[in-house]
């Protein structure tokens, strides 16, 4: 009996060792791994939406909460969600300032709207970093520095491939968000850019582009009066791939064949594609990256600014080519079909977390 | 019918007066029913002159859904309008019926009953809050159904942290099914107005449902209970609203949390445009679907015109504007001053 309890307390010793050991080992770790943006300094961090309303958005803020973690300086990541209210967007951001923060991350999606809010912040000493959607202004004046994407990158990845599987020319038919969203205003003067020199293709439609305020309902009318007025389109340029899921069946309602699409990527789509190419042999799909991991950039910059790392090498978040129907390189279609429809195979977040997020 | 007596008929002889009301109205068109009919064929004939690709099948098979989805939920609308209010929570309530119908089944055909029922529920307990703090404590509609529209939308994103869904397969071929060659929401569209139109136009309580709308204090001299069929319009309401958030989930495949915003507007305009008075009274429920018709073909005219965005939006706007004026200008009196008017700047001479 003595021996055993000694016994026990020896194992139970040991254990403990074991476990504060590998505490420790792991803890040593993340030190070392610690990334090189990540300085000495300890900071508190702020993330804000302008709408954070969809899985594309989901994805993106758990994203860049992943970045976050590998920072053991960060010692708290606050979010808040503008709801698409540019008014709660503004105080979002004066309500970080206020409880005094140290840097804080914002996707713009107002624009100029949110360039005063985003200058007292600055003003204020707090290290602000405005990424994707531009809020005008200047960085060093207004914030620190604006992480973009050079959405024309996207037109001409498009464009490229296009003038592959279309060398004769065709007509293109392009879909947008709201009216004169920047993003797509970027995206066709690329896309024209590539296609233009040839004279080989038609721009339909609504120039620049057609307006779907990224509504899938509304993305299925037009579509389908589009369908109906244009009796040849041989390619359709989006850049919210998923949205179109529901609307591309209006061609196999009006008796046609989908065409070509190049677009942004989504699992939904991926599987729609592997679905439906055998019916219909002109369906060949491109996409870039949707870019969920454009926050992680806007992250770095941010941390290695406020704890004194060292500054990534760019301010730009480039276009990455992700599906292609037609060489497989550099990825031939996904599709994982015992998973959601809104997760995105394009991005750092793995899947299955992915998963857990929408599913939560 | 009484409403349509205008001051001028009383004061100018029994003669207009008879002229004024309509004999046998019940069995006769309504004012609301043959304006909106004429301009939905009037709008057809358009389509068919200068944008036939919107009378094309593949337009019509997308228009269609949308317009019975629309048609239903404007019935809802069209009953609280019939007691003087106004519902704005319809954008809430339908955003998270629909969520509802897609986020708890999950891909998953077997538990999409269940989720409609437990939409249902919601719905009726959406429409009691409304009643609650409209019918019982008399607060203003617009300000009652504006903070429960804010409530549901609360829920909608705690529910769903704004992530869209994709709608089940089942759901799907139901919104987006055929049956003989026609949309299957219009089958459900059109029952659903037979049923609504019958309650309320041949049932006693659907008579002193509208008799309630048309004249509250005398409804309460009659002995009627005024509240509860206060109440009883925001339920029925929300329960329409969710009818049409189950077709609508099934129409858009990968619906987002805030559907029901393209709704509110819509949904008043076709009241609107069916004749029914925003004061109360007497409901056109057959030409409100009628309405939802027209709104929906319109989109699909002006889409099919080619015109910018810009143009579009304010094509709907002059329509809508155009309707209301058909209706809450007094065109007799109108007509009448201008030739008093001209008749006094003529006499000096």
């Amino acid at each position: 009996m003595r021996y055993q309890r000694r016994g026990g307390a020896l194992l139970a010793s040991a254990l403990l060792c074991v476990v504060v050991l590998v505490m420790s080992a792991t803890s040593s770790a993340r030190t070392s791994a610690a990334p090189s943006w990540c300085g000495p300094k300890k900071i508190t961090l702020g993330l804000t939406d302008g709408f954070g309303g969809n899985s594309w958005r989901l994805v993106t803020t758990a994203s860049a909460r992943a970045e976050a973690a590998k920072c053991p300086r960060v010692t708290s990541l606050t979010y808040a969600d503008g709801q698409g209210n540019t008014q709660k967007a503004i105080s979002d951001i004066q309500g970080m300032v206020a409880k005094g923060l140290d840097a804080i991350v914002v996707f713009p999606d107002a624009g100029k709207a949110i360039l005063p809010a985003l200058r007292s912040s600055y003003k204020a000493g707090v290290v602000t970093v405005p990424y994707r959607v531009t809020p005008g202004g200047k960085a060093g004046v207004d914030y620190n520095v604006f992480v973009d994407t050079p959405f024309t990158q996207a037109g001409e990845n498009w464009g490229r491939w296009i003038r592959g599987v279309l060398p004769k020319g065709g007509n293109v038919l392009m879909l947008s968000g709201p009216k004169g969203n920047s993003q797509g205003v970027e995206e066709n003067k690329g896309l024209h850019k590539i296609l233009d020199p040839s004279g080989k293709y038609k721009f339909i439609g609504e120039q620049p582009f057609e307006v779907t305020n990224w509504d899938p309902a509304l993305t299925q009318k037009v579509l389908s009066a589009a369908i109906a007025k244009y009796p040849k389109i041989d390619v359709i340029v989006s850049d919210f791939g998923p949205s179109l899921v529901g609307a591309l069946p209006e061609f196999t309602k009006s008796g046609r064949t989908i065409p070509a699409l190049a677009t942004s990527d989504g699992n939904v789509l991926g599987c729609f594609w592997k679905k439906n190419r055998a019916k219909n042999p002109t369906f060949k799909l491109f996409t870039v990256s949707t870019q969920n991991d454009h926050a992680r950039l806007a992250i770095q910059w941010a941390v290695a600014l406020a704890t004194g790392g060292k500054k990534p090498a760019s301010t730009h978040f480039p276009s990455l080519v992700f599906e292609n129907s037609v060489t497989g390189k550099p990825n031939p279609v996904q599709c994982k079909p015992n998973l959601p429809g809104d997760i995105y195979l394009s991005a750092q977040l793995s899947a299955a977390e992915q998963t857990k997020l929408v599913k939560k | 019918m009484l409403d349509h007596v205008t001051p001028e008929a009383h004061e100018s002889g029994s003669k207009e007066l008879q002229d004024a009301i309509p004999r046998g109205a019940r069995h006769v068109l309504s004012r609301g029913l043959t304006t909106v009919t004429v301009a939905t064929v009037a709008l057809f004939a358009a389509s068919f002159l200068f944008a036939e690709s919107s009378l094309s099948r593949g337009v019509l098979l997308t228009m269609l859904p949308f317009a019975a989805a629309l048609a239903i939920a404007s019935l809802g609308q069209t009953l609280v309008v019939m007691q003087g209010g106004i519902d704005l929570s319809i954008a809430g309530g339908l955003s998270l019926y629909v969520v509802i119908v897609t986020k708890y089944p999950a891909g998953d055909n077997s538990k999409l009953l269940t989720a409609i029922g437990i939409a249902f529920v919601a719905a009726i307990a959406a429409g009691w809050l409304n009643g609650l703090l409209i019918g019982r404590m008399r607060l203003n509609p617009i300000v009652a159904t504006l903070g429960t529209n804010a409530l549901l939308f609360g829920v909608v994103l705690w529910y769903t942290a704004g992530i869209p869904t994709t709608t089940t397969a089942r759901l799907a071929s139901i919104g987006g099914g055929l049956w003989l060659g026609i949309p299957i929401p219009v089958y459900v569209a059109v029952a659903a107005t037979a049923v609504v139109t019958a309650v309320v136009k041949l049932t006693p309580s659907g008579r002193r449902f509208e008799g309630v709308g048309a004249n509250e204090t005398a409804a309460r001299t009659a002995g009627i209970r005024v509240k509860r069929h206060r109440t009883g319009a925001y339920v029925w309401a929300q329960i329409l609203y969710c009818l049409a958030a189950v077709l609508h989930a099934g129409i858009v495949n990968q619906p987002t949390a805030h559907e029901g915003d393209n709704y509110l507007l819509p949904s008043v305009a076709a009241v609107v445009l069916g004749g029914t008075s925003l004061l109360g009274g007497r409901g056109y429920l057959v030409a409100t679907a009628v309405a939802a018709v027209f709104l929906s073909q319109l989109d699909q005219f002006v889409l099919a015109l080619g015109v910018t965005y810009a143009t579009r939006t304010l094509v709907q706007a002059a329509a809508l504007a155009l309707g209301v004026a058909l209706y809450t200008v007094n065109w007799h009196a109108a007509g009448r001053r201008l030739r008093v008017r001209r008749a006094a700047s003529v006499a000096p001479t």
